[in-house]
């Protein structure tokens, strides 16, 4: 009742309220992935044109070249991980 | 098993007469890594020289290099060739001696001439490019030619251009630029020049020609078409020869590889005018059959012995020894780095943790049995060796993703029917009755299995330091290992004493050793044990190095980063469901209730978007299933205990397949 009550004061009701939460939570969860995935590229970017220049240079450089280029992977996975844990947990 | 070949120093000395036999014997038995003899006035070798070929070695080298020219004419390669040669060796040996002299004119001639068109057709192709602004001046050629008092020019102007000197002017209409022919008195260049150079003019070189633009063109275009005709007609001609000749081209480079191999042997061994001196790797387990079979060869007339080595300071081929289902694994390990000889050797351990995380990622009978279809399917087009290692890790992967899809019960994103998912659930939506995802439990687990990946990485790598270091270092390597390991499981313990979480221990029940006042909060045994441990670590890791305690975090993120294993998996099937619903619930569910025309042909663009997109999310999925499970691998558990760097074993000799012995 008094959830309903304060509700009404600000103009919702709780349907209203449970749907806008659920929106504000996917919001989260897009700005999680995507910002993530921003970052994720921005570092990737230098690693991997330096990387693709190494293993030209050198073939045998090509497992280290995708270690180091994959290091910055871990950030969206982050960014994933938190986007799972807002939508589902 | 997790620990390279043992290899042995074999050192072998013999009279110089006895070089071809003994070679001989050791290429037969394709074991004895030669150590190339550097003439470096070494302990032991003072008055040895570098040996010299043995007879014959240049013209097989020149016949060699023949046979090499031929096959990258007409591009063939020994893994485009399944048979052997109906011909037996010595019939190959005459052969190569009447027939390649022949077939190597005949392949010459036609790649001569086929570059000689080819540069000719390029030829005629620059001309065709620098008469096509012309075609639309309707001025013959020859007019821009010949005249005393009068100059000719042509080129681009990006805008209109009033000259104030007599002049002809023709002007083709092109977008955002015209192309233009000015004729005008000599004596006024450099007012011309002045007037076209402010309106932007770029100038074009006049083709040499006569006749209309037009024609000339039709002209080349004519004579091209004529040249790639006799191109393709020699090019079919070398694909001619390439399949008539093929087996024999490729026993050919393989027999005369052998010989090349063989005669300069010697230029790897230390002798001097009377006898030589060769040193190499032989598998220990192999020291007894080759020196028997040296002894053999040179008639007892030969010193063979096993020298102490020091596998710390000499530098040990490593030779991989695995049982046969983690074979395939070495190409990922070689893709990183061999391991050196005194390290442990974790292929094993990948090829078994390798498809377990491709198989949890990925996680679906259906791509599955795609996977599992293509790991057949491409041996076709993949035949070297690395191509069939890299297939057969595919093939244990798309296994284990089979067994991990009946586990999730998922089948191209669906539920498979009547089937629950065993333990954890990864369907997204709970629609008809079914669970919704396990997404906490999900995560935990694959934290969990970081935490155990990681800690027998630290283990590993105490072991590693263990066995490859010294004295006072070696006591503070180790304890910095352990000190890792103390920090991890002290945070751990302090959490699991802090909140409860599922599927890990709960110890916030143990028993309150102080309350800190202001907030409330009971300090138990748990975060004493865990601050402890995590505080004893922190001093190991310090006293190895202290630069390394700003690492710190990275415990923290290696442990996270094992959640992918749960993100990645999560994201291929939330892409298999959004294809689903989109080619079934959109597309071909509503027509199939009435069916019609424009509905057949909805149903179409269904079955296609699902096509394209299970496709799409097939090749996410090695990408994101591969690439994801290897670099677990690579960056957190390598970097815990593996060096690398190890020397390739490359045994003297070969694998026959075209020829024999």
């Amino acid at each position: 009742m008094a959830a309903e009550v304060v509700a009404a004061v600000g103009g919702m009701t709780v349907e209203q309220i449970a749907a806008s939460q659920l929106g504000m939570k996917a919001l989260g969860a897009g700005i999680a992935v995507g910002l993530t995935g921003i970052g994720t590229g921005v570092a990737e970017m230098g690693i991997g044109s330096a990387a693709v220049g190494a293993v030209a240079e050198n073939k045998d450089m090509f497992g280290l070249a995708l270690l180091f280029t994959v290091i910055p992977e871990t950030i969206v996975i982050f960014g994933l991980v938190v986007a799972l844990l807002l939508l589902f947990v | 098993m997790l620990k390279p070949k043992p290899m042995s120093r074999l050192l072998i000395a013999a009279s110089r007469d006895q070089l071809a036999p003994v070679i001989a014997e050791l290429y037969r038995h394709n074991l004895f890594h030669i150590e190339e003899y550097v003439d470096a006035g070494a302990e032991g070798y003072e008055g040895f020289k570098i040996g010299t070929p043995l007879s014959g070695a240049s013209e097989k080298s020149a016949d060699l290099i023949k046979i090499r020219a031929i096959t990258s004419a007409v591009s063939l390669s020994a893994d485009d060739v399944d048979k052997k040669p109906s011909c037996s060796m010595d019939e190959l040996q005459t052969k190569i001696e009447r027939e390649l002299p022949l077939l190597e004119r005949e392949v010459e001639e036609l790649t001569v001439r086929r570059s000689k068109l080819d540069a000719r057709e390029k030829e005629l192709e620059q001309k065709i490019i620098e008469l096509t602004p012309f075609a639309d001046i309707p001025v013959d050629l020859n007019l821009y030619h010949g005249y005393k008092r009068f100059t000719t020019i042509a080129g681009y102007l990006s805008r209109e251009v009033i000259l104030n000197v007599p002049h002809e002017m023709h002007i083709a209409k092109g977008e955002g630029k015209n192309f233009i022919v000015v004729v005008y008195p000599t004596e006024r260049r450099s007012e011309v020049e002045k007037t076209l150079q402010e309106a932007g003019f770029q100038s074009v070189p006049i083709p040499n020609e006569s006749g209309s633009p037009k024609g000339r063109i039709e002209f080349y275009t004519g004579e091209i078409a004529a040249l790639k005709k006799e191109i393709l007609a020699i090019s079919t001609q070398l694909e001619d020869v390439k399949k008539k000749h093929a087996s024999f081209l490729v026993a050919c480079e393989e027999l005369l590889k052998a010989e090349v191999d063989q005669t300069e042997a010697p230029l790897r061994f230390a002798t001097t005018k009377q006898t030589f001196v060769a040193e190499g790797w032989v598998p220990t387990d192999q020291v007894t059959t080759v020196t028997n079979s040296l002894i053999r060869a040179a008639e007892g007339k030969i010193f063979v012995t096993v020298v102490p080595t020091d596998p710390e300071h000499d530098s040990v081929p490593v030779k991989y020894n695995n049982p046969d289902f983690a074979k395939p694994t070495e190409v990922l390990m070689d893709v990183y780095s061999r391991p050196g000889y005194s390290e442990v050797d974790p292929t094993l351990m990948i090829a078994i943790v390798f498809p377990l995380f491709f198989g949890l990622i990925l996680g679906d009978v259906g791509y599955g049995l795609i996977l599992l279809i293509m790991a057949y399917g491409l041996r076709k087009f993949l035949k070297g060796e690395g191509g069939r290692q890299l297939l057969d890790v595919l093939r244990n992967a798309s296994i284990s993703t089979i067994f991990f899809g009946i586990i999730f019960s998922e089948f191209l994103g669906f539920p498979i029917p009547g089937w629950n998912p065993v333990l954890y659930s990864r369907h997204l939506m709970s629609e008809g009755g079914g669970h919704g995802p396990n997404i906490p439990e999900l995560m935990v687990l694959s934290i969990w299995i970081g935490i155990l990946h990681l800690t027998l990485g630290r283990i590993l790598g105490m072991y590693n330091h263990a066995k490859q270091d010294h004295g006072h270092h070696r006591t503070l390597a180790i304890m910095a290992n352990f000190g890792w390991l103390a920090v991890m499981w002290g945070i751990l313990i302090a959490i699991w004493s802090t909140a409860a979480v599922p599927l890990m221990p709960n110890l916030t029940g143990l028993p309150v050793l102080a309350t800190i006042p202001p907030v409330g909060f009971g300090l138990n045994v748990g975060h004493a044990t865990g601050l402890v441990l995590l505080l004893a670590g922190i001093i190991f890791i310090a006293r190895e190095s202290v630069l390394e305690v700003i690492e710190l975090p990275t415990i923290v993120s290696h442990v996270l980063s094992y959640a992918r294993i749960v993100a990645v998996g999560l994201s291929s099937v939330a892409i298999a469901m959004v294809v689903n619903f989109m080619s079934i619930t959109m597309f071909i569910e509503p027509q199939l209730k009435n069916l019609s025309v424009v509905g057949v042909i909805i149903i179409l663009v269904g079955v296609v978007v699902f096509v394209i997109g299970h496709a799409l999310n097939t090749a996410l999925g090695i990408l994101g299933g591969g690439l994801h499970s290897i670099r677990l691998h690579y960056v957190e558990f390598f970097t815990k205990f593996y060096k690398g760097g190890g020397r390739k074993y490359i045994p003297f000799g070969m694998k026959r397949r075209f020829t024999e012995e």
